[in-house]
């Protein structure tokens, strides 16, 4: 079939080399051709619609791609520029159509999958993001270990952990907290250790996280001959920012509690 | 052919973005499947499930109304399976006299909620759940405390529940506690 294809295109090259300008295509007369006539020449000419080289009516396409190609071949000329012609508007509609409706479906299928993405399970990737849940976890354990211990004997210590760990409002909160433990430390030889027991990942939506922490404290007072100790249960929420590769604090919620 | 293309502009712009829809298409069809069979995306459903029945199974424990011992205790079954379930039925009876005596209104805020452990497959989970309590007593003013619990939670086939329940012991890390 295809060497018959091929033939149609040669002849058809030949007879256009040979006649540059042919002939204005003359009136439209499809109708009386009938569908037999007209499917030969569609197919010879038209790329798009060869899907059948199989067609019983193949014998035909030399004729018709002759009919095509040369203008001056009485009957043949009338069939040649209808089937050029007609099929145009049709095609173009139908490829039309198809792109409104593969264009529909692209949009629709566009909006499902931003739909399930954007779900805020989905968002959140506490314990999906395994990598990073203990990256935080491990962060903000380190953090609330330092910033929530006091040594009067290593104040230098405890700032440090302020420069390391808190951002924006947790700064304020965090100096609030403490300074009661600031104010007696020195005279009471202060020591607060606080060792966070429980860490669970509330929220991770990209850089903010949020983690709710339990910690145990101890506050020993050794200016007495006889050093006391007490001990403390805590838990609250911190939420932190990713900065710099680092998760810093930057808000402590006490979850309605005081302090 | 070459012709055919030249002389139709029309159909070569409407061939063209036929193809351009025909790859969005494509695409878009692609990116839904692969949202709508994303695993992690599954997990996260998972965990949000899970955090959701754990917060309501923990609230659920320490809800408890004497004047409607039946229906709370009732709750607290529905809330429990595996050994939790067995302590809660075995002790029921026992429990239910000493909050005749006792008289209470217990009721619980779910302060905050984390999910720490999570194994789909197995159908094992743990949370934490941090509770503010309020316990009224039959004369005096409702005493608030909170509270810091561990739960762990077990998939069953009517939903996830609480298998085991406690609170954090405290200043285990330190020495005694307080």
């Amino acid at each position: 079939m295809s060497t018959t294809r091929h033939l149609i295109n040669r002849r058809r090259r030949l007879a256009t080399a040979q006649a540059p300008r042919p002939a204005p295509p003359p009136p439209r007369t499809d109708r009386p051709d009938g569908p037999d006539r007209l499917k030969g020449p569609v197919r010879a000419g038209r790329p798009g619609a060869g899907e059948h080289p199989g067609h019983p009516e193949h014998p035909e396409h030399p004729d018709g791609a002759v009919r095509t190609g040369r203008p001056g071949s009485g009957g043949g000329a009338e069939d040649a520029s209808p089937p050029r012609s007609r099929p145009r508007p049709r095609l173009p509609a139908a490829l039309g159509v198809l792109t409104v409706l593969l264009g529909g479906f692209a949009a629709w299928a566009t909006g499902e999958a931003a739909a399930l993405r954007d779900t805020s399970a989905a968002r959140n990737t506490a314990l999906t993001d395994i990598a990073r849940t203990s990256e935080l976890k491990g962060q903000v354990t380190k953090a609330v270990n330092e910033l929530f211990s006091y040594d009067h004997a290593a104040t230098a210590t405890a700032d440090r952990a302020i420069r390391a760990h808190l951002t924006g409002k947790a700064v304020g909160q965090h100096r609030a907290m403490l300074a009661p433990v600031r104010a007696q430390a020195a005279r009471q030889k202060l020591v607060l250790t606080t060792t966070v027991t429980h860490s669970g990942v509330e929220l991770i939506d990209g850089d903010r996280a949020r983690v709710l922490v339990y910690a145990d404290q101890s506050n020993t007072r050794t200016a007495a001959s006889k050093p006391e100790t007490t001990y403390g249960a805590a838990m609250f929420a911190v939420e932190a920012i990713r900065k710099d590769g680092a998760w810093r604090i930057a808000v402590i919620d006490t979850l309605g509690a005081g302090s | 052919m070459a012709r055919t293309m030249r002389g139709n502009p029309l159909l070569t712009a409407a061939a063209a973005l036929a193809l351009l829809a025909a790859g969005g298409a494509g695409w878009g069809g692609w990116s839904w499947y692969a949202a709508a069979h994303d695993e992690s995306a599954a997990y996260a459903t998972t965990r949000d499930e899970v955090l959701a029945a754990g917060e309501q199974a923990v609230q659920n424990m320490n809800t408890l109304d004497h004047r409607d011992l039946r229906r709370g205790l009732d709750t607290w079954q529905d809330s429990a399976t595996g050994d939790l379930l067995a302590q809660l039925t075995g002790g029921r009876a026992r429990f239910e006299r000493q909050i005749q005596q006792a008289r209470t209104v217990t009721s619980a805020k779910v302060l905050s909620g984390a999910v720490t452990e999570l194994d789909t497959r197995a159908g094992r989970a743990s949370v934490m759940v941090a509770l503010r309590i309020t316990v009224t007593p039959p004369k005096g003013a409702p005493a608030a405390k909170e509270s810091r619990m561990l739960g762990e939670l077990t998939r069953t086939p009517e939903g996830w529940k609480l298998s085991a329940l406690g609170q954090a012991p405290v200043g285990n890390t330190a020495g005694t506690a307080d």
